[in-house]
């Protein structure tokens, strides 16, 4: 498979930085996260080319899957990170069936719709449980992993690096794939790729349920990195950040999804210090993306490397 | 030619076809058989592309058969027809701009399991110094003929061809028609054209549409050389 090395750069750079600033590891373990659950949205939009309003949703089911194990049932991090995917299987299985049927502006808006009843089963239907408002905390609960104890932050740090590399290589060769291909192509002319004789309904599942378990995962990876989870997590309100955060870094790119989140949460870190409306700063960079850098932060970088560099630096 | 045969690879009769209210195809009987070059020729908005999209899938009829291989295919989805061996192509000539040459091919090879793409591209020669260009990038013939080979893929029984040469300068014409020429040699042809010439050069069998209805039918080569049935349209 070429294009390994692509995905271990990126991972390595991650740590170098850790290493150069290790203040600001908890910040870059955040990022990392982050980066899988935008990886997830990305599929959907950028290479998909379907919009949701919902993200926070599948983030909601996985963190709350994992915490609800962790307060209840069990005390290992591991078995809770796979609950947090099986979890984004099934919903996205459930879901997906009736959600890509739909056209897109139909298909946004059921998702926010779902990412609001979502909310409200956190947040009221299941308050015995989920405790609501308040949160669900269960970090004392957790028990030492095999081989690496992700309780504690140093290795909770690399076990995240690991995910991330894995995730990236998995994505990257999805892309070159030819159902990376097939992805793009419905993007383009979904009824062309009906004449070509493929099912458009089971790539757009396909992609439907491998962006929700991406999003679960995400949202395991952030239960237990915080030992804590609330309803704000899976709230409407947050749709945008996952989607500006793709726009940002390069919708339909193997690596925007980093850019994007490094760019939206260190603005967020950064800026909040001193303006409270950092959202203002998120807004503008939104805006020159879409008018004047339409291929995002990564997405213009691949042209400017292919420009220089040639067919040693195609870009992705 | 390809040898014939007078047994049916496609048979429509009496097909009726609405766009909600309104009534586009009104009984239209055609038939094709293997080996065969079948054209359909008509003025705009006679319901030609609306007969190759009902074939093909895109369409619900409300009346009448489409019979495939002795296999009625009227209700089946456009990517269940396609798997059967019937290729649509149709006449916007949009390519999957965003891939490259070769990924639109693929993406033919992997729908059909067919990866022996000389047999595609030695139609068209031309493509195998695109292979790396985005398919957004190709000129109208270029992309014409991405889309034949793309369909060739598969090998299917039977390709639909809608307005092929539409647009396109009569070099890529003279090159097409050829490539039909030798397609025809192994595969079962039928094209809708407004470019008489060509349906003259190529056809064994012409339909005449005019208003949603077949009002002529030519199946004498001389006939079809001479043009005869201009004088319907």
């Amino acid at each position: 498979m070429k294009g390994f090395g692509g995905p271990l750069l990126a991972v390595l750079i991650l740590i170098i930085a850790r290493i150069a600033f290790p203040a600001k590891m908890n910040f870059i373990t955040e990022v990392s996260i982050f980066s899988i659950y935008v990886i997830g949205c990305n599929l959907l939009y950028g290479h998909l080319g379907m919009v949701s309003f919902g993200q926070p949703f599948y983030l909601s089911v996985g963190a709350y899957s994992t915490a609800i194990y962790l307060a209840y049932f069990g005390t290992s991090p591991m078995m809770s990170l796979l609950i947090g995917i099986g979890a984004g299987v099934v919903v996205g299985l459930i879901l997906g069936p009736f959600f890509v049927r739909l056209r897109g502006d139909y298909f946004a808006l059921v998702n926010l719709a779902i990412c609001a009843i979502g909310l409200f089963i956190v947040e009221k239907l299941l308050l015995p449980i989920t405790r609501g408002d308040d949160g669900l905390w269960y970090r004392s609960r957790m028990a030492d992993t095999l081989f690496l104890d992700i309780r504690k932050p140093d290795n909770f740090f690399l076990f995240v690096m690991l995910a991330l590399l894995v995730v990236l290589i998995l994505f990257k060769y999805m892309d070159q794939s030819v159902l990376g291909a097939s992805f793009r192509a419905v993007k383009g002319n979904e009824r062309k790729m009906k004449f070509l004789g493929y099912s458009t309904f089971t790539l757009k599942l396909t992609g439907f349920t491998f962006a929700s378990i991406l999003s679960s995962f995400s949202g395991s990876l952030f239960a237990i990195n915080f030992g804590f989870v609330n309803p704000n997590l899976g709230t409407p309100g947050r749709a945008a950040d996952v989607l500006v955060a793709t726009l940002i870094g390069g919708a339909g790119t193997v690596y925007g999804p980093i850019f994007g989140s490094f760019a939206f949460l260190g603005i967020r870190d950064i800026v909040s210090k001193y303006i409270l409306r950092w959202e203002l700063f998120v807004g503008i960079l939104t805006i020159l993306v879409l008018f004047k850098f339409q291929k995002g932060i990564w997405g213009n970088i691949e042209v400017l490397l292919y420009e220089k560099f040639g067919k040693k630096a195609k870009p992705s | 030619m390809a040898p014939k045969s007078n047994d049916n690879l496609l048979k429509v009769e009496n097909l009726e076809v609405s766009y909600q209210k309104l009534r586009v195809l009104f009984g239209v009987s055609i038939e094709v058989n293997p080996g065969e070059v079948v054209a359909i020729v008509g003025r705009n908005g006679m319901g030609k592309t609306t007969l190759f999209r009902a074939i093909g899938g895109f369409l619900k009829k409300d009346r009448g058969s489409v019979v495939f291989k002795g296999r009625p295919i009227g209700g089946l989805r456009a990517f269940e027809v396609a798997g059967l061996g019937v290729k649509y192509i149709p006449q916007d000539k949009q390519v999957f701009g965003d891939l490259k040459v070769r990924e639109n091919l693929e993406l033919g090879s992997y729908a059909t399991k067919d990866y022996d793409w000389d047999a595609a591209l030695n139609y068209f020669p031309k493509l195998k110094d695109l292979l790396d260009r985005k398919a957004g990038h190709l000129s109208g013939g270029e992309r014409q003929m991405l889309l034949i080979a793309r369909a060739l893929l598969g090998k299917p029984e039977l390709i639909l061809m809608d307005e092929p040469t539409e647009g396109l300068a009569p070099h890529v014409i003279n090159d097409l028609t050829h490539a039909f020429k030798e397609i025809s040699k192994k595969m079962t042809l039928a094209i809708i054209e407004q470019n008489l010439p060509m349906v003259g050069e190529i056809a064994d069998r012409v339909y005449c549409m005019k208003e949603g209805r077949i009002i002529h039918t030519s199946v004498d080569k001389q006939e079809i050389k001479d043009l005869a049935f201009e004088k319907c349209l």
